[in-house]
């Protein structure tokens, strides 16, 4: 059973009860009032009846009459009082009844009280009061005095009203259980909105989110729900963006090891079946060396940048900036000679904190770079000042449009050039993830034709 | 005058890969490193190749962009690429492309569809040179210093193909499915006594050699 439907039924039966209880107790309640009134003033009657009589029986000399006689004045009396309603008793004995009920006798002494006495009893469909006392008559108690009445129409009246109550009860009840449907549902509305968003959500809609109008649980719940949406959201899309990133990556990589197989393969295979001139074997040799000898690179460069997903292996101490430059220059020595370029120091900086190696690494990497990308008898500037440490160099520079992806991992600006100076498009991934473990940034500025500024900038703490 | 092919290929490894077994084989083998120079050599008319080895991915101008340059010169193309989807083969093949040769590929299976095209587009050897024999492949014929050898039809084709592809190993099996078919129940035995045949009527001994675990190889290195 839907929510709205079991509040609606659980609101109904509980209203219904309390109304028709309180109903039925006000109904009872006005029966008994209606009851107590009438006995009361048909027990103030019957007195007044009793003590004027009893008057009249004073005034008379009742003993003297003969029994006819006290009949018919007994008679008498009745009639003037309301022969309807009287009948008289001389003892247990009805001595005149003209009303339309038989007397049946009664138990001794039951009407023979002084304050009276007064009964219901129920006769078919008939409610009949009899109410009796002694006649206040003091030369003799013998007489007594019963009224009796056809109280039914109270009855009736009691019984209409009960009828209306219980018609205007099903009718508000109707339309309130039409109200609590309706009103439930209302309320229930955002509930129904929230489920459908969840399924959209489900379905791959992240885009999905609530209309949040009230401030009640509901809008509570459904300003939750799009907090939550848009956490979900946001992670799907950085999931979406970090797998593609993967993906492109593995495509990559697939490409690079490909490339130095398809070499490895074919000339192998070329040595194996075909008959090659000496030089022609050597020279086949040659290429399986160097291309295995761009796999190991490869391999080693891919090792570093996997490495450094594990954080536990950086180690972070304080560095001195001016003996990284030196080491890194003494590293680089012998590449510079080769091309005959001049690398230019200038260290305003004193210490990092940083993994020694790494920056050596980092820096190894744009110094290489920087090499490839300059002519022979070139310079290049390593700077540190502030908190940034920057390689520039005055060589060939990137295209405009280039700039953003060079730090990708396989990325080339030139291809062919790049491997044959033996470039494997990792260098600046690496670079740019060494720089993001140490919360620094990498900053490439570059024109085309008239060189390449690379800048690590650190975080100032 | 040596059949000519021209290697457009990026890659120095690979590029000089096809060269050596070209050149191996007894073609001319003419490499060319990037786009923009094919193309620079195509319109200047002095290409005369027979055939044209592409790849795709080339600096300057890619393979496919080179098509239409490569048609005007009038010369049958195969392309050489890393990619193995069906969209680029499709691609490459409507642009006009002869055949498509996915790397890494074996030396044997290029030399085979190489000759294919040549073949196919009527720019084929008419004369194969094997040291003193002579292959005229118009007329079917065989000589040896001016002689006529007289061979079994079988043997011709095996002798054509071990000359077309000189100095690259066959396996038996290689022989015996593309001489044969694959549909031919037979011995590899088959091939060693055409081979004898061979070696006894051209005096090959020395000439046709039997590659240990491989199979046989016709050998002359210039």
């Amino acid at each position: 059973m839907k929510l709205w439907m079991k509040l609606s039924l659980v609101m109904v039966v509980t209203l219904m009860a309390a109304t028709g209880v309180s109903g039925a107790a006000v109904i009872y309640r006005t029966e008994q009032y209606n009851e107590e009134k009438t006995l009361e003033i048909y027990g103030q009657q019957l007195k007044s009846t009793a003590y004027a009589i009893a008057k009249e029986l004073q005034d008379s000399p009742i003993e003297e009459y003969s029994e006819r006689t006290r009949y018919s004045f007994f008679n008498y009396l009745v009639k003037k009082y309301d022969p309807s309603k009287y009948i008289l008793l001389e003892g247990n004995q009805a001595v005149c009844n003209l009303t339309p009920f038989e007397f049946t006798g009664a138990k001794d002494g039951k009407w023979k009280t002084e304050e009276g006495n007064s009964a219901i009893q129920k006769n078919g469909k008939q409610y009949i009061l009899v109410a009796g006392r002694q006649i206040p008559y003091n030369k003799s108690k013998n007489y007594s005095l019963i009224l009796v009445q056809d109280i039914s129409p109270i009855y009736e009246d009691i019984r209409q009203q009960a009828y209306l109550y219980m018609v205007i009860y099903a009718g508000a009840a109707l339309f309130s259980v039409l109200l609590v449907f309706i009103l439930s549902k209302r309320i229930l509305k955002p509930l129904k909105e929230l489920q459908q968003a969840a399924e959209g959500i489900s379905r791959g809609d992240l885009k999905r989110r609530v209309w949040v109008r009230t401030r009640d649980e509901a809008g509570v719940l459904a300003e939750a729900f799009n907090g939550m949406a848009e956490r979900i959201e946001g992670q799907m899309t950085e999931l979406e963006y970090v797998s593609e990133q993967r993906r492109q990556m593995l495509g990559s990589l697939t490409h690079e090891l490909k490339t130095p197989m398809t070499s490895i393969i074919g000339y192998a295979d070329t040595l194996l079946h075909v008959n090659l001139k000496k030089e022609n074997q050597e020279r086949a040799l040659a290429h399986i060396h160097e291309e295995c000898r761009r796999l190991e690179r490869l391999s080693g460069k891919l090792m570093n940048l996997m490495g450094m997903y594990d954080n536990d292996s950086v180690y972070m101490e304080e560095v001195s900036v001016q003996e990284l430059f030196r080491k890194v220059e003494d590293l680089e020595k012998y590449h510079l000679d080769e091309k005959k370029i001049v690398l230019k120091t200038s260290c305003e900086m004193n210490s990092l904190w940083a993994d020694k190696d790494l920056m050596e690494s980092l820096l190894i990497n744009l110094i290489d770079n920087a090499v490839k990308a300059s002519g022979e008898g070139g310079s290049i500037l390593l700077e540190g000042y502030g908190k940034t440490i920057s390689v520039q160099d005055y060589g060939i520079g990137i295209p405009d449009e280039e700039v953003e992806k060079v730090t990708e991992a396989f990325y080339m600006v030139d291809k062919a050039r790049s491997r044959k100076s033996g470039g494997s498009g990792l260098g600046l991934a690496l670079c740019s993830r060494i720089a993001a473990l140490h919360g620094a940034e990498l900053r490439i500025q570059s024109k085309l034709g008239e060189g390449t500024k690379v800048a690590v900038v650190f975080q100032s703490k | 005058m040596k059949t000519k092919i021209l290697v457009i290929e990026d890659d120095n490894s690979i590029s000089e890969l096809i060269c050596m077994n070209l050149e191996a084989a007894g073609y001319e083998a003419c490499p060319i490193m990037d786009g923009k120079e094919a193309e620079v050599l195509l319109r200047s008319g002095k290409a005369e190749a027979a055939l044209a080895l592409v790849d795709v991915m080339l600096p300057g101008k890619d393979g496919f962009a080179l098509m239409e340059d490569l048609q005007e010169a009038e010369i049958p193309v195969i392309y050489l690429t890393a990619k193995v989807d069906v969209i680029s083969r499709v691609h490459g093949l409507k642009a006009g492309a002869e055949d498509y040769i996915v790397k890494p590929f074996e030396v044997l299976e290029l030399l085979v569809r190489i000759e294919k095209v040549l073949e196919r587009t009527g720019r084929g050897r008419e004369i194969l040179m094997v040291k003193d024999v002579a292959i005229y492949l118009k007329e079917h014929k065989v000589t040896k210093r001016g002689e006529v050898i007289a061979l079994k039809p079988m043997e011709y084709e095996l002798l054509v193909m071990l000359a077309q592809s000189k100095n690259i190993a066959f396996s038996r099996e290689d022989l015996l499915n593309r001489l044969w078919g694959t549909d031919y129940v037979g011995e590899t035995r088959t091939v060693d006594v055409h081979i004898g045949q061979l070696r006894k009527k051209l005096d090959f001994y020395d000439t046709i050699r039997t590659i240990p675990k491989t199979g046989y190889r016709l050998e002359d290195l210039e």
